[in-house]
């Protein structure tokens, strides 16, 4: 490495003596070299198969067969825009994507504010609060599944306590209580992510800001609307494009949990994907669906492009 | 617990009733909150370490009433979790070191040097982060499948990386720009080509980041689901996320033992996580927000 080093250094200096341009080219194309290998790596593996499965949404893919795939044009897509199932699915993907923003950020932005202050023991219970981003999908599916058991469920006890409740409730059984479980659990999971950043940038407003506020007078809601609110707010802008990328993304829980059930109810397009793909061998229109959801995450992210664009122009 | 904390914190002349009210009050929510947001873990581990003559009970008892380990030898003998767990790690291994030698290239370039197509890149790493992991699964799937690349564990180790390499990317580019440029243009200027600096002065510098990034590759591809059910369908590589998706609790495998496989498997994540948390945030809001 060193003897590579020393000869690039020497090369450099004879070139300058002789005023060749080779090293300023060097130095120009060192940059496209350093990021080629992940350029052919990221193409290879990710944008070359979302060509491939644009292509494949036109054809009829038969994975047994040899032959080429048959071009069936806009079959699969004419399929599902007049299939009812379909508009199910972007319906139901709706509801769980909008619930998981609203409730996982509502409890983020709570939990920030109340772990901002100043009290004893604040390490611990913040290192508490992280816990269920760090505890990886499946062991929390195994653990959900546990707690909600019918039988031995200990979510029961606090159900039993309702009036009305004799039995326990057959929790994933029942389409809005498996909807409610499904967003409830996501945003567990999700809640201390968004709760840390929101945390981050509460840290971020001077103090001198509330100081001045107080001596002329304002209240605590005054303080929240007029201080607190303005100073995250382009973080809680962000966040909400970020939860909804990744609330739309949600695969392993919903699948594990609920498979998608029942009859369908929490059968988000992600799942539907997946179900169309491996249950019903159908690959040509899971590419199709897959390339409807491709085009909703790609629009998602230019909206997250353009904010971060706009904060980078601000902070400049 | 909480009314004595403030009692030794703060002298008694300070304490009017209404501050005492206000901290008797943030005390308890904090103590509410923390409580839910940790009762499903510590009923993992309640249902792990009591015997299930204590669980499987309606209502089930909320403090331990017994300690037991027998379960984990069981655990190990009666299902294939050794293999498993080392299936996992050699896929999340490879995936490691597979980002830590790209995403030091990438992280340099988007940091450390100016060139046209630098905001291109930056862009295209963004976008590939953000697309959910099922779009590519199909089309990848029957790639695989022609090119005999199917139920090998290298070939998911590929897959892996290369969902997870922006954001290690992203987490990388922001401890190099804590490099101050002077040190940089002073390293250039006494000689030192830009690769050398990399090696010799941006790397050395960088060793917490680089931590993050072996930590967020590894245990990406530890906790990977989707991808390692579908490619690694034989039973042979099978790792622990999809191995133990595989158990059924109660009918099949008692509670105790259930619940001892989710605990093995997320020590090692959870542990690593917290303790690499700021550096993870950074990269998955791509550096839009200082974590």
């Amino acid at each position: 490495m060193s003897e590579r080093v020393d000869a690039n250094v020497l090369s450099e200096r004879t070139s300058q003596r002789e005023l060749k341009p080779r090293p300023r080219l060097r130095r120009y194309l060192l940059p496209f070299s350093l990021v080629l290998p992940i350029i052919l790596y990221e193409g290879l593996l990710i944008v070359y198969p979302i060509a491939q499965g644009i292509y494949g949404s036109f054809t009829r893919i038969e994975l047994a067969s040899k032959n080429p795939p048959l071009w069936v044009g806009w079959a699969n897509y004419e399929r599902m825009f007049s299939d009812p199932a379909f508009w199910k699915v972007i319906r139901t993907t709706l509801l769980f994507t909008g619930l998981v923003i609203v409730v996982a950020l509502t409890i983020g932005l709570l939990t920030a504010l109340l772990f901002n202050r100043p009290f004893r023991f604040r390490p611990l219970a913040r290192g508490m609060l992280m816990m269920p981003w760090a505890i990886p999908e499946v062991p929390v599916v195994m653990i959900f599944i546990w707690m909600l058991s019918p039988q031995f469920g200990v979510v029961n006890i606090l159900a039993r306590m309702l009036p009305g409740v004799t039995q326990n409730p057959q929790w994933l059984q029942v389409p809005e209580l498996a909807m409610g479980w499904m967003v409830l659990i996501s945003s567990w999971k999700a809640f201390p992510f968004y709760s840390l950043v929101i945390l981050a940038a509460l840290q971020a407003i001077p103090q001198e800001l509330y100081e001045a506020a107080r001596v002329d007078g304002a209240s605590r809601l005054q303080l929240f609307w007029n201080v607190t609110f303005p100073g995250i707010g382009s973080t809680l802008e962000l966040l909400v494009v970020l939860a909804a990328i990744f609330s739309f993304k949600q695969f392993t829980i919903i699948f594990l949990m609920t498979g998608g059930g029942p009859s369908g109810t929490t059968e988000t397009i992600v799942i539907r994907i997946f179900n169309t793909a491996f249950r019903f061998y159908d690959y040509s229109y899971a590419t199709a669906l897959g390339v409807a959801g491709f085009v909703v995450s790609l629009a998602v992210a230019f909206v997250f492009i353009l904010m971060q664009a706009r904060r980078a122009q601000e902070s400049a | 617990m909480a009314t004595t904390g403030i009692d030794t914190r703060a002298p008694a002349h300070k304490l009017s009733p209404r501050r005492l009210l206000n901290r008797t009050a943030l005390y308890l929510t904090i103590a509410i909150v923390s409580f839910i947001t940790v009762f499903p873990v510590y009923w993992m581990m309640i249902s792990t370490f009591q015997p299930s003559k204590y669980i499987m009970h309606f209502p089930p008892p909320l403090l331990p009433q017994e300690l037991s380990f027998y379960q984990f030898a069981e655990l190990f003998t009666e299902h294939p979790v050794a293999r498993w767990l080392r299936n996992s790690f050699l896929i999340a291994a490879m995936t490691m070191l597979l980002c830590m030698a790209l995403s030091v290239l990438g992280a340099y370039a988007l940091s450390s040097l100016r060139w046209p197509g630098r905001n291109l890149f930056g862009l295209f790493l963004l976008v590939t982060q953000m697309l959910p992991e099922i779009l590519i699964l199909i089309p990848l799937y029957i790639i695989y499948r022609r090119l005999n690349m199917l139920n090998s564990i290298p070939s998911l180790a590929l897959i892996d990386a290369a969902f997870i390499l922006p954001i290690c990317i992203w987490i990388l580019k922001g401890v190099f720009d804590t490099v101050p440029p002077e040190v940089l243009d002073a390293s250039v200027v006494d000689g030192c080509t830009e690769l050398a600096a990399l090696w010799r002065i941006v790397l050395p510098l960088s060793a917490p980041g680089l931590s993050a990034v072996a930590v967020v590759a590894f245990f990406f591809a530890w906790n990977e689901y989707l991808y390692a059910g579908i490619m690694l369908s034989s039973g042979e590589f099978m790792p622990a996320s999809v191995g133990l998706s595989t158990l059924k609790a109660i009918a099949q495998t008692p509670v105790e033992q259930y619940m001892a496989a989710g605990l093995v498997f997320s020590v090692l994540p959870v542990a690593f996580y917290l303790a690499m948390q700021r550096y993870i945030v950074s990269g998955l809001t791509a550096g839009a927000v200082k974590g």
